[in-house]
């Protein structure tokens, strides 16, 4: 059949062309690669964290807990510990343990807080002999009365602690000690998922924890031969409206998905740098075959000459990309589980502690694969089969007739493109029609189309501009330095499409850096401006600081005001916002939130101050009332009593005691800001303030300016992990300009053997490619660092004015970005330059 | 010029295996324009062995373009047995290039990736056909390429490559083959070789060739040379000898 001459031909030709195969397959696989691992990397994680969370409601079946009036990511209302005596009531229930899980803290002896990497501290309550939350007792006995406690096996090994040991321990009531009875863990792990423990038993507990008599909830196993379901019903029943009773299932799918969300977002986050580098291979692919259709212009032509149809030629082509895609694809799923793994390493290194146990493939994740690593090889490949085909017969015997067939009416086109895109990502950023799925197809697909569009205008300058960019080069190394400025010249369309991959990659660091810079110039204007606490006091894992903490800095007589920032969801005309709770007076002191009307110290109770954007959204006025509807579902009508301008601290402010009023949930500070007092100077009060908290050793304690450097240096460290994360898209592009160099060369094999024939030195003859190699890449480079700049700057004015304000530049990344850009060149050059300067000169002259 | 002229299409000159009619090809505009072909009319005859010779730039490799479908004219006609060129789309030209041409170029004539064998069944395969083996058994033995099947054109000699080449162009039988310039990178030994089997399938299977060259020793091979200077026809020889040929160039001042 026609079609198994054209597959036959496509066969060959991808075993004859083999270096240019490895390179299209390499770019192939690097994208394929990074999206399976992406994939595999969620998907084990979930696995993981569903298993053990269903492993540890395995021998829960029912849970009473207080109801929710709408979802928010705030701790339920705890419920009386009296009601576990009415749930024992209930016919089929065989046990009922109440749950209690707060902030306690391990100290050691030279008053330091023990703290697991990163992970949670935490004090539960252990009814040891009804328990069915899995903990298993490694060694000794569980703990009893207000002297004993047990702790996880884990981190009595770390602090080389024995059963027996005095140790001190820290929760929202203070200091105090207890004797270890047990060492604990969770089923057959030492440790419970990386949380620090200190188990107590319920009455001790209830007490030291300061937990007023309440508990989180009642876990529930039902007896032999009982129905849950009748249980369930009988429970609700009987049991007040505030709570209700759910099954072990949910109880585990509740607690994964909160895993899961922190799972999807990261895997999310990945598969954006994923698709990136699939995108930026999608370019070297096209190019590639762009190219090499070119140098095949003969053979192509002489088959349409011996009778092989247009369409003939295009599905040879297309075939050979399709094997190539097939390969690459295959290659790039094993690919991914290295990467998988990789990603797993690295992040644990840098202390993520992710479980390394499993490894999931989905078949989604084959599909998936198979759609991206086939579906851009042959995207990439449509526009060069298509003019493929169009190659004309006479081409054979006449190669200049050919070339007018690969011409691209690239300006009009591209410009088309660059304009479309460019209106869609402004839509997309600024309109943001159809929320997040209208973000990624506008902004998204914008974004895409803009830069295939830059790549494709960008030829129209790349004379004038290679050209300016060679003049010091020409200047600096004579012949050679000339000769590459001249070469790069000679072919702007060719220039432009290899220097493009560099370009996306470079653009979105460039976009970052701007955008990291905007951020960090707003927040360092708002510290210094409005901002006037001096010492800001936070907590380094994400529980949440003890109230007992803002209490302690409260007493300290140095210090003039001090205010905790706390938060509570609530409903206002049905939408949930977030409500920051704040002690007003002292807040006045410390913060200036460019009041417009009303007041802000004089905030009472029931009183609310709110930002000018919802105020005018929901047409509010001082004196205005509203409604809200707290999770517990407590409510309260709050009366606006001021209007104010900067949301650094959320659009909605009421005082700590309206949110006592409404709330039992334990309390917990996000952070803490407090001021020195007149007259006293700095290094008076950092010694008053670092003393008060010593007993609070997990507390960190900063001052404004130390405050200020930590959070640059986290919005530096965001700028470097989106450059790493962007590295295989950076990497990929070199390997192309270094691709496009090869091919260039061995088309210049005559001429080079001509240029060594009348007396170029081999090293002429590299350092004349290397200085190509160089002009193209700074050329991506600045066309990046132009457009990216531009992104970046859009993104910067699209996010709202509280994270940025106002528009910063790095001149330092810049250069950076520039010195990357030449090294990406050098790096581009060591084949080719090799390739070149090792010709024959005679059979390079002799080549047709 | 001896050849009748055909009838107006559509009906083509049995006689003639291929032609042309006033035959006019401009390239460029203007003061560049250059007319390659100047209203050349001729008719070229079945189971003949026609060589075109003429100096460079005198137009002779366009018209064999023109024959052959490759190109296209700015204004007359071509026609292969009873068919006008201009009548056909690429598609249908596709197809006739397929099935009833052949062609035999100066240089770069075989697919690399393919061996021997397989260039010389590419327009059958490309048409989903495997072509009549007892002929291209009789064609691979008269080239004397059975040793070289399997080889790559790479692993060839120029010689063989253009005998592999011939043997492509005989293999689908087809109504005409064209050669441009077919023993002009060769050595004389491996071009008298190439030539001789090209006028042996003339004799001997009465398949028509048409040949362009320069060399008036390869022109002494075939039965009859058609001269081109300028885009015209000027001259026309029936069963030439290299002295003939030398004899008329040297005449016309050429």
């Amino acid at each position: 059949m026609s079609t198994s001459s054209t597959a036959l031909l496509a066969r060959r030709s991808i075993r004859a062309r083999l270096g240019r195969t490895i390179a299209i397959a390499v770019a192939i696989t690097a994208g394929v690669s990074v999206v399976v691992g992406s994939f595999v990397l969620a998907d084990s994680l979930r696995e993981v964290f569903t298993d053990l969370f269903d492993e540890l409601s395995e021998d829960v079946d029912l849970q009473v807990r207080s109801v929710q009036e709408f979802d928010t990511n705030d701790a339920r209302e705890p419920i009386d510990v009296t009601l576990v005596d009415d749930v024992r009531a209930i016919d089929g229930v065989e046990v009922a343990e109440p749950t209690l899980t707060r902030y306690a803290q391990l100290i050691n002896d030279e008053g330091e807080a023990v703290s697991p990497t990163g992970g949670p501290t935490l004090g539960v309550s252990w009814e040891a002999d009804a328990g069915i939350q899995g903990v298993t007792i490694k060694e000794g006995v569980p703990p009893e009365g207000p002297d004993e406690v047990a702790i996880d096996k884990a981190t009595a090994d770390r602090e080389r602690i024995s059963v027996g040991d005095e140790v001190t321990y820290l929760t929202d009531t203070g200091q105090h000690t207890g004797t270890v009875t047990a060492t604990i863990g969770l089923g057959d792990t030492d440790s419970f998922g990386g949380a620090a423990l200190v188990a107590l038993d319920l009455d001790t507990a209830l007490d030291r924890f300061g937990a007023d008599g309440k508990v989180d909830t009642i876990d529930i196993k039902v007896a032999d031969g009982a129905d849950i379901a009748t249980v369930e019903a009988d429970l609700e029943s009987s049991l007040t409206s505030t709570v209700e009773v759910i099954t072990g299932e949910q109880v585990a799918e509740e607690s994964a998905e909160g895993v899961n969300q922190f799972v999807d977002l990261f895997g999310n986050g990945l598969l954006i740098f994923a698709f990136i580098t699939t995108f930026v291979s999608g370019f070297i692919i096209n190019n590639v075959f762009q190219i090499t259709i070119g140098q095949r212009l003969r053979e192509l032509a002489l088959m349409r000459a011996v009778g092989a149809s247009g369409r003939q030629v295009r599905r040879m082509i297309v075939g050979e990309a399709l094997i190539l895609g097939i390969v690459a694809t295959i290659l790039g799923v094993f690919g991914g589980l290295a990467v998988a793994r990789l990603l797993i390493t690295a992040f644990n290194a840098a202390g993520a502690g992710f479980p390394t146990s499993a490894t999931v493939i989905q078949p989604r994740t084959i599909i998936i694969a198979f759609l991206v690593g086939v579906g851009i090889t042959m995207l990439s490949v449509l526009v060069p089969s298509r003019r493929a085909a169009r190659i004309p017969p006479v081409a054979a015997m006449r190669p200049e007739l050919g070339f007018g067939a690969l011409e691209r009416r690239r300006l009009v086109g591209g410009v088309i493109v660059t304009v479309v895109g460019l209106a869609m990502f402004l839509v997309g950023m600024f309109a943001r029609p159809g929320g997040t799925q209208g973000l990624i197809f506008f902004a998204g697909g914008g974004g895409l189309l803009l830069f295939i569009g830059v790549a494709s205008v960008s030829s129209t300058i790349a004379r004038p501009v290679t050209r300016a960019i060679g003049w010091p080069i020409d200047k600096l190394f004579k012949v050679p330095g000339a000769l590459a400025r001249e070469n790069v010249a000679r072919a702007p369309r060719r220039t432009s499409s290899s220097a493009a991959a560099l370009m996306i990659g470079v653009s979105l660091v460039s976009a970052a850096a701007v955008f990291a810079s905007s951020l960090r110039t707003t927040f360092v204007d708002t510290l210094e401006n409005a901002i006037t606490a001096d010492y800001i006091v936070t907590d380094d894992s994400f529980q949440g600081l003890s109230p007992v903490v803002a209490e302690t800095l409260a007493e300290v007589p140095e210090l003039s005001a001090v205010t905790p920032v706390r938060g509570i969801s609530g409903q206002v005309e049905g939408d949930t916002k977030n409500f920051g709770a704040v002690d007003a007076a002292a807040f006045e002191e410390l913060f200036d939130p460019d009041l417009e009307e009303g007041t802000i110290g004089g905030l009472s109770e029931n009183g609310v101050l709110v930002h000018t954007d919802p105020a005018s959204d929901l047409d509010l006025e001082i004196g205005s009332e509203i409604e809200v509807l707290y999770q517990n579902g407590a409510t309260s009508t709050l009366t606006v009593e001021g209007i104010y301008g900067d949301a650094t601290f959320g659009n909605w402010l009421i005082s700590l005691d309206t949110l006592e009023s409404v709330s039992d949930a334990p309390a917990r500070d996000f952070f803490i800001i407090g001021k020195l007092a007149d007259g006293v100077d700095a290094e008076t009060g950092d010694v008053a303030v670092a003393a008060a908290i010593e007993e609070f050793p997990q507390v960190n304690l900063q001052t404004n300016a130390e405050f200020r450097e930590s959070q640059e240096a986290q919005i530096n460290q965001l700028l470097v992990i989106i450059s790493l994360l962007l590295a295989f898209a950076i990497v990929i592009a070199v390997l192309g300009i270094s691709i496009t160099l090869a091919l260039a060369v061995f088309e210049r094999t005559r001429e080079i053997g001509l240029l060594r024939a009348v007396g170029m030195n081999r090293r002429q003859t590299r350092r004349s490619i290397r200085w190509e190699a160089v002009i193209v890449s700074t050329f991506g480079a600045i066309i990046g660092i132009v457009l990216g700049t531009f992104l970046g700057v859009v993104l910067s004015l699209a996010v709202p004015d509280d994270i940025i304000s106002k528009l910063a530049f790095n001149p330092t990344i810049i250069v950076i970005i520039l010195i990357g850009g030449v090294v990406a060149g050098l790096l581009a050059a060591l084949y080719p330059s090799f390739k070149a300067s090792n010709m024959d000169v005679l059979d390079a002259i002799a080549t047709e | 010029m001896d050849t009748p002229a055909p009838p107006a299409p559509p009906s083509p000159p049995q006689v003639a295996a291929a032609g042309a009619v006033d035959a006019t090809k401009i390239y460029g505009v203007g003061d560049a324009q250059v007319r390659a072909l100047d209203g050349v009319t001729v008719a070229f005859e079945s189971a003949k062995f026609t060589a075109i010779m003429g100096p460079s730039g005198s137009g002779k490799s366009t018209l064999l373009h023109a024959l052959a479908g490759l190109d296209t004219l700015t204004s007359g006609d071509t026609y292969i047995g009873d068919t006008y060129l201009s009548t056909l789309d690429d598609k249908q030209l596709t197809e006739l290039r397929r099935t009833r041409v052949g062609f035999i170029f100066q240089a770069y004539n075989l697919i690399p990736t393919l061996t021997a064998e397989e260039n010389i069944r590419l327009p059958m395969m490309l048409g989903g056909e495997s072509g009549d083996a007892e002929w291209i058994d009789t064609v691979v033995t008269t080239v004397g390429l059975r040793e070289r099947l399997s080889h790559r054109p790479s692993e060839l000699s120029g010689g063989q490559q253009q005998r592999v080449a011939v043997a492509r162009a005989l293999a689908s039988q087809p109504q005409i083959i064209f050669a441009d310039e077919p023993t002009g990178n060769l050595d004389s030994t491996a071009g008298a070789e190439i030539l001789d089997f090209m006028r042996r399938a003339v004799r001997e299977y009465g398949q028509t060739i048409v040949m362009v060259t320069h060399d008036p020793g390869a022109a002494s091979y075939s039965d009859r040379v058609v001269f081109v200077g300028d885009g015209k026809i000027t001259g026309d020889m029936d069963d030439p000898t290299a002295d003939d040929v030398l004899d008329h160039l040297k005449q016309h001042g050429v």
